[in-house]
């Protein structure tokens, strides 16, 4: 008998096939909506701006690429450069592999849904492609939909685009990189980026977004 | 390492471990339906573990659906061999890994080292116990036990930071440095995975670091290595296990990346390997299956006095605190088993003796205050489980029984125990409780018992009341 068939036959003996599923969680009915996201975020240890019309996007992502990364090399993912138009960022050919991004001084990536409740932002494999780019740039820089803020975490994860999960990763960032493993010294940076923006687009400017 | 002193080490690890516990308990109280969530996580995890063989299977399809390889590990012995198989295959060397009790329980490291694989532990964390060659000491925060000095001193000889650096952010970035040239080298990276979801075939992993995503990222290579209890039915229950995890953990409504990963990465190659390792069995025991509901956020440890004062070394190569006392019988007991689970669960396993009483040993460290189950934020019984263990607990052995049987003679006679004390009192600080053989030894190994007050309460008594 395989490995495979063995844990499951033992695992069949233990099975008591009694206890139902309780069903879905209630949402607890947070308020949703960027003010509370924001107080989360700088919780978190990121940074937000806006809610901004998206012909407003490119200034802001400059002005604030030239205050974290003066020079610095900015990556757009393929969606956020789609929204922000052209600028001084680059976007990553289809195939490049992550070794050759670690001299990234700032990614941009968009973000598909947000929670208010812990002011995660949810980067899927679709608008993230090059996946190790969210991890090895020094800043990051989400670009958000406003209308696409739930309130709590439940209703986030049930407003998982279609096909989400089809694109190898969804991500969940919530605030930048962080540890607290000296003396519970809390230190951003420990491995990804040392500090998160996320840039709220208002409502009818995010068109070409999903 | 430079050591502090003794008492000082306890008040400083006792304070670290307990602010955590505040963390936490500043988190719950704004999370208005908390209670509710835990009675859910309750029941999706009995309802999980009822199924499991339904769910695993399910997984496994999804799983490979999506274009992951599963492998299946009876125990850590095989886990091990499966990875080292994958690695040696693709002539991958250079492995980067995340925080992962699986792989420490099965000792995955030091059996790839032995093979001629360098693995390096990238949490922060991990890597500073790597470094100085103990254990974690923490499930979250494996290094709580060491100072900022001890840590300076370290990398000082290690990664070559100046003399005398001890600030927490200037030692994190020298790590940081160091470690970023090797995930740039990897040639794999493994990662546990906090669930595996059967409904989509997606296994979650959450870091604050980010180091898991970049051992996901950059290598080829991704290798996933998780106990089959980590499998929950639908993706809408992530969402009752996530609100509770970081919080529980560290006081954080969400860690700073929860990664949902679904197959490989284009070009890239996904395992997933199962891992049983006493879990199957454990399932069969009607009152300790209920531990492998942990979904280990570590509160248990943060609120235990015996954790607090005793420190995670003193649990021995497995999960200390409570969570490590209720499953070091049973899983940890692939090294360390003592015949028989509670009500007659089938734990009988082979390994030293040694190391199987220890392991049985750990239920009886405990003050059964319930602090640990009041925290749980799966609900799972633990004191119970612990006292569980105790009664289900056989005799250590003839040298246990005699010392059982002697103390029983001590204290049905007053004089002859007050006669005994005298002489300990005086055998106390020479005898040092180095005594070869001494069952205590593995607990005084990291502790120093206190100075003895020098009379029994008896004499103490008497000399107030004279």
């Amino acid at each position: 008998m395989s490995g495979r068939e063995s844990i499951l036959a033992r695992l069949r003996r233990g099975a008591r096939r009694t206890a139902a599923h309780p069903g879905e969680h209630p949402a607890p009915q947070l308020a949703a909506g960027f003010a509370p996201f924001a107080e989360a975020l700088r919780a978190a240890g990121g940074a937000h701006h806006g809610p901004l019309p998206q012909n407003k996007l490119a200034a802001k992502v400059r002005e604030i690429a030239a205050r974290r990364a003066p020079q610095g090399r900015v990556l757009a993912e393929p969606s956020a450069a789609a929204l922000l138009g052209p600028g001084p960022w680059e976007t990553p050919a289809p195939d490049a592999a992550g070794h050759g991004f670690e001299d990234a001084a700032i990614t941009i990536a968009l973000g598909q849904v947000g929670c208010a409740e812990n002011a995660a932002v949810l980067v899927t494999g679709r608008d993230a492609p090059h996946r190790a780019l969210l991890f090895l740039c020094r800043h990051l820089l989400l670009l958000l939909p406003l209308r696409a803020i739930a309130g709590d975490f439940h209703s986030a994860l049930a407003a998982l685009p279609l096909n989400a999960l089809a694109h190898h990763h969804c991500t969940w960032i919530c605030g930048p990189s962080k540890t607290a493993d000296i003396e519970q010294t809390l230190v951003q940076g420990a491995h990804g980026p040392l500090s998160l923006d996320v840039i709220a687009i208002a409502p009818g400017g995010e068109s070409g977004a999903q | 390492m430079a050591g502090l002193p003794e008492g000082a080490r306890l008040a400083r690890h006792d304070a670290a471990v307990f602010a955590l516990r505040g963390q936490r308990d500043a988190a719950v109280a704004a999370v208005r339906d908390w209670e509710a969530l835990r009675e859910r996580a309750a029941a999706i995890k009995a309802h999980a573990l009822d199924h499991l063989d339904l769910l695993l299977e399910r997984f496994e399809e999804k799983a490979r659906g999506a274009g992951a390889f599963l492998h299946w590990a009876q125990d850590g012995e095989a886990m091990n061999a499966i990875v080292a198989e994958l690695l040696a295959a693709r002539g991958a060397k250079r492995v980067v890994k995340s925080k992962s009790m699986l792989t420490e329980e099965a000792g995955l490291n030091r059996y790839l080292h032995a093979r001629g694989a360098e693995v390096v532990d990238t949490d922060l964390g991990e890597r500073i116990v790597q470094l100085g060659e103990e254990r974690p000491s923490h499930i979250i925060v494996p290094a709580i036990h060491r100072s900022r000095g001890e840590v300076g001193a370290l990398f000082q000889r290690t990664l070559g930071t100046p003399p005398g650096m001890d600030n927490p952010e200037q030692l994190a970035r020298a790590a940081r440095r160091d470690l970023r040239a090797r995930f740039l080298a990897a040639d794999a990276g493994i990662t546990g995975a906090n669930f595996a979801i059967a409904e989509t075939g997606s296994i979650v992993v959450v870091t604050n670091e980010g180091n898991a995503d970049l051992g996901m990222s950059l290598p080829e290579l991704h290798i996933a290595c998780f106990g089959i209890e980590k499998v929950i039915p639908a993706l809408a229950d992530l969402g009752v296990f996530l609100r509770l995890l970081a919080r529980s953990a560290t006081g954080q409504p969400l860690s700073a990346y929860t990664s949902m990963v679904t197959g490989p990465r284009a070009g890239g190659e996904l395992h997933l390997v199962l891992v049983d390792n006493g879990r199957s069995e454990l399932l069969a025991d009607p009152v300790q299956r209920g531990a492998l509901a942990c979904i280990r956020c570590g509160a248990c440890l943060n609120t235990c006095p015996v954790f607090r004062r005793a420190g995670g070394h003193a649990y021995g190569p497995g999960a200390p605190g409570p969570i490590g006392a209720v499953l070091a019988p049973a899983l940890g007991g692939r090294n360390a088993r003592n015949g028989r689970g509670p009500r007659g669960g089938r734990n009988a396993r082979s390994g030293s003796g040694r190391a199987q009483n220890f392991a049985a040993s750990l239920p009886l460290a405990s003050s059964l205050c319930g602090s640990c189950s009041a925290v749980c934020p799966v609900r799972i019984d633990l004191h119970g489980q612990l006292l569980a263990w105790r009664s289900a607990r056989r005799s250590g052995g003839a040298v246990e029984r005699v010392m059982l049987r002697a103390a029983a003679g001590l204290m049905l006679r007053p004089r002859l125990l007050a006669f005994a004390g005298r002489v300990l009192r005086r055998l106390w600080r020479p005898l040092g409780w180095r005594i070869p053989g001494n069952p205590a030894a593995p607990w005084l190994q990291s502790r120093e018992l206190p100075p003895h007050p020098g009379a029994s309460f008896r004499e103490s008594w008497q000399r107030e009341t004279r």
